[in-house]
């Protein structure tokens, strides 16, 4: 017997040395290379982050055309005052959204034609004067979108007296259909890419999970790293704060007609971040599911003795904590004390490294974007 | 024996290297020291002047403004800046309008190339008038226009807009690009470079008995290597010491040179050229005319180099972006592509004294790129950009790889 068993036990090894040997995996070795499950994620990305978030902006362009409606047939301060809430609720959905640029939203170009800011003022007035504008051409970026909307409900004159008595008398009707216009074109883009994720899209998408350069995955995640990077650290901070100018350029926040909104739509953005990183639902404070933040545990990414994802989520928490100590005015930040501004700017920065570079190259994601060579 | 005799051939072969060695570097350069700046001096007076050449950098430089100045510039006004007169009022700046110089002029108009060939010059001159009338008869009339194929108009490249042709071309892309071969290296590589025009007349007489030019400080064979220089450097912060501020100084060569020498691939690149231009410039002062013409073939390639390196970044990046299906971007940098291959034409190769490339190699290049299909750029296929990008690079030592990307 005993013989028997260390002949079997013989036949056993030989057995496992050969299915080693002849070089393809096990069983067991492929499905460790494949256990995390990439569908799972984009499947909640899919369906408790990004989808919801369209439909929340999507309904809320709505509320805005309606209220837009109200103040063309009555322009009055009270509608003036109705409709820059209305904006406001609108454009920070806009900021959960603004992220993702993939899809029918890449092909809109739906961040630039939603929200390029500093807004022209003088090319808006030309606009206005000429009464015919056609915002699918890319030079009317920055005349369109919630910037456009600030300067025409904040921006047109000193007071809300003044700003009402635009939209009234001979002029009134140009201004009229201008506003009508580009609030209509806001709930227009946005419908598009909502009804393109409900018809087909979603599937494409979850469908795609492998890794390649054009996998879902990895598109996403350049996306991603790219508003971070250049949409949120350098657009709604840096910029402003004169990281890449001579001086500190205060005309660049976002919001910059309503004055006291930049701080609350950086910290939406900030949010918008942190809780796709973590695979957090929308709107909901502790549902969380397969992410970026699952994807580097389940790697067991290591950065100086710590988990990768648990300095990320801190260094969100500090920038948050940073953010929060700025006042809601950039304007008045940056014209007051600008160095706190810049050291917002250094906390956004920290992840930009732990982002694009670990991150990345935990997952092994390759960069898709370089900056412009700048002519 | 045969012991002996293998030592004795190592040992002749490695004396007869090393002699030879000896005997090239001793005699050659042996009484001529580059300076630490580009500095010259006689009697106390600077020698070095280049004012010509920064002249037409400057003007170059608001003919490009004025490409994309929908709302001030006619056919006439642009055409007018290209091949400026005297006095005419041009340019912003009334020093520009002032000069004798133009644009026009010096285009297509080295002695070695197109001294005796009129015919080819005068086509390439019309090509850039060409460009200007396209500009103003073709791209301004659909400023608010979307551009599709066979439509001139505006598109988007990134948060950019550029504004193509019915073929997606960026005019103001091609002439910028194609100045920088036809005026900038055009002069540099093949007039003020050249023998024919350093040596012209009793220039070396008078280099070698220290004649400078009429109520001037230098001699005429040390201004015409200056102005060589300018093309490059003319514009420089500090002209003397330009490499600080590579890439920094002007839309045309300096820029170009810079992005280049970032490039780990090529790094060095502004460095020998700058110290070429040095050692040659000490040389003319040392009346060493082997060492003088030595350093301007290590200008004449490595120049060449830069076009070329130029040219295939931007073929392989506008490939990229076709694949990424970004037309806008893709046109941005297909129409880099197509007026630094157009450069190629006056880029000069050492071993026969004549262009890398011949008119109809270019010819052929950029038909090429326009005729993939009926809409030129809108049609073209990644296929035809790595084909042109292989002969391009064929002729040089650098790889495809390493001229495509810029880190």
């Amino acid at each position: 017997m005993k013989k028997f068993l260390v002949v079997l036990a013989a036949f056993f090894l030989i057995i496992a040395c050969s299915k080693n040997d002849d070089g393809t995996p096990t069983q067991e070795q492929e499905e460790d290379e494949i256990a995390f499950n990439r569908e799972a994620m984009l499947i909640n990305w899919a369906d408790n982050i990004i989808v919801p978030g369209y439909e929340e902006l999507e309904s809320s362009t709505t509320a805005l055309t309606w209220v837009v409606t109200d103040f063309i047939d009555e322009p009055t301060e009270s509608n003036l005052f109705a409709l820059r809430l209305q904006w406001m609720d609108t454009y920070r959905s806009f900021q959960k959204v603004s992220l993702f640029e993939i899809g029918k939203a890449e092909e809109v170009r739906f961040r630039d034609r939603m929200n390029t800011y500093p807004t022209n003022a003088t090319e808006i007035q030309d606009l206005i004067a000429n009464g015919t504008y056609d915002f699918s051409l890319p030079s009317t970026n920055d005349a369109q979108g919630f910037p456009a909307l600030d300067y025409l409900l904040n921006g047109l004159g000193e007071d809300d007296a003044e700003i009402v008595s635009f939209y009234q008398g001979a002029n009134g009707v140009a201004y009229k259909n201008y506003l009508e216009s580009v609030s209509s074109s806001i709930k227009v883009l946005t419908t598009l890419v909502l009804d393109d994720w409900n018809n087909g899209f979603r599937d494409d998408f979850v469908a795609n999970s492998s890794s390649s350069a054009s996998a879902s995955v990895d598109k996403l995640t350049n996306d991603y790293v790219f508003y971070y990077e250049k949409s949120l650290r350098a657009g709604k901070v840096g910029i402003p704060a004169g990281v890449f100018s001579n001086n500190p350029l205060p005309g660049n926040v976002e919001g910059f007609y309503s004055e006291t909104f930049s701080r609350t739509l950086a910290l939406d953005a900030l949010n918008a971040t942190e809780g796709f990183f973590r695979g957090r639902a929308h709107n909901c404070i502790n549902c969380y599911d397969e992410s970026f933040e699952t994807y580097l545990d389940y790697l067991n990414t290591i950065k100086n003795g710590e988990d990768l994802s648990d300095l990320i989520i801190a260094q969100f928490e500090v920038s948050k904590n940073k953010m929060l100590e700025l006042q809601p005015s950039f304007i008045e930040q940056i014209e007051m004390n600008n160095s706190a501004m810049l050291q917002t700017y250094d906390e956004l920065q920290r992840n930009v490294i732990l982002l694009k570079v670990d991150m990345m190259q935990a997952l092994s994601i390759n960069i898709d974007y370089v900056d412009a060579d700048g002519d | 024996m045969k012991k002996i005799f293998i030592t004795a051939i190592i040992a002749s072969a490695a004396l007869t290297s090393c002699s030879s060695d000896d005997d090239g570097g001793v005699a050659i350069s042996e009484n001529v020291e580059a300076p630490a700046t580009y500095n010259f001096e006689r009697g106390g007076n600077s020698t070095v002047s280049f004012s010509g050449q920064t002249t037409r950098i400057l003007m170059a430089e608001e003919v490009l403004e004025a490409f994309k100045d929908f709302d001030n510039t006619t056919e006439a006004s642009l055409q007018s800046m290209f091949a400026h007169v005297q006095g005419a009022d041009d340019f912003s700046n009334a020093d520009l309008n002032d000069s004798d110089k133009s644009i026009r002029s010096k285009t297509a108009a080295s002695k070695d190339f197109f001294g005796a060939n009129a015919t080819e010059a005068a086509q390439i001159k019309n090509t850039f008038d060409g460009y200007i009338s396209t500009q103003i008869n073709e791209v301004f009339p659909n400023q608010n226009v979307l551009a599709a194929p066979g439509v001139a108009g505006q598109i988007a490249d990134g948060s950019s807009v550029r504004y193509v042709t019915e073929k997606g071309l960026e005019m103001n892309q091609t002439f910028a690009k194609g100045l920088i071969g036809a005026l900038m290296a055009d002069q540099m590589l093949n007039n003020y470079l050249s023998t024919a025009v350093l040596d012209e007349a009793d220039n070396r007489e008078n280099n070698d008995a220290d004649i400078t030019e009429t109520d001037k400080s230098y001699t005429t064979m040390e201004h015409k290597w200056d102005e060589a220089y300018g093309y490059l450097f003319g514009t420089s912060t500090n002209a003397a010491n330009p490499l600080a501020t590579i890439g920094e100084d002007d839309s045309f060569l300096n820029k170009y040179l810079g992005s280049v020498t970032n490039d780990p691939d090529f790094d060095g690149i502004a460095t020998d050229i700058y110290n070429a231009f040095k050692l040659g410039r000490a040389a003319i002062v040392a009346k060493n005319y082997e060492v003088r013409d030595e350093q301007a073939a290590i200008i004449r390639q490595k120049v060449s180099e830069v076009l070329a390196i130029r040219s295939v970044y931007y073929l392989q990046n506008g490939k990229i972006a076709i694949e990424n299906g970004a037309m806008g971007g893709a046109f941005h940098d297909l129409s880099e592509a197509y007026g630094f291959v157009y450069s190629l034409r006056f880029t000069r190769n050492n071993t026969d004294g004549m262009s890398f490339f011949s008119r109809s190699d270019v010819d052929s290049f950029i038909n090429d790129m326009m005729n993939d299909g009926a809409n030129g750029l809108w049609d073209i296929t990644p296929a035809t950009l790595d084909a042109i990008s292989e002969a391009i690079a064929a002729e040089f030592s650098f790889t495809i790889a390493q001229a495509a990307s810029a880190e």
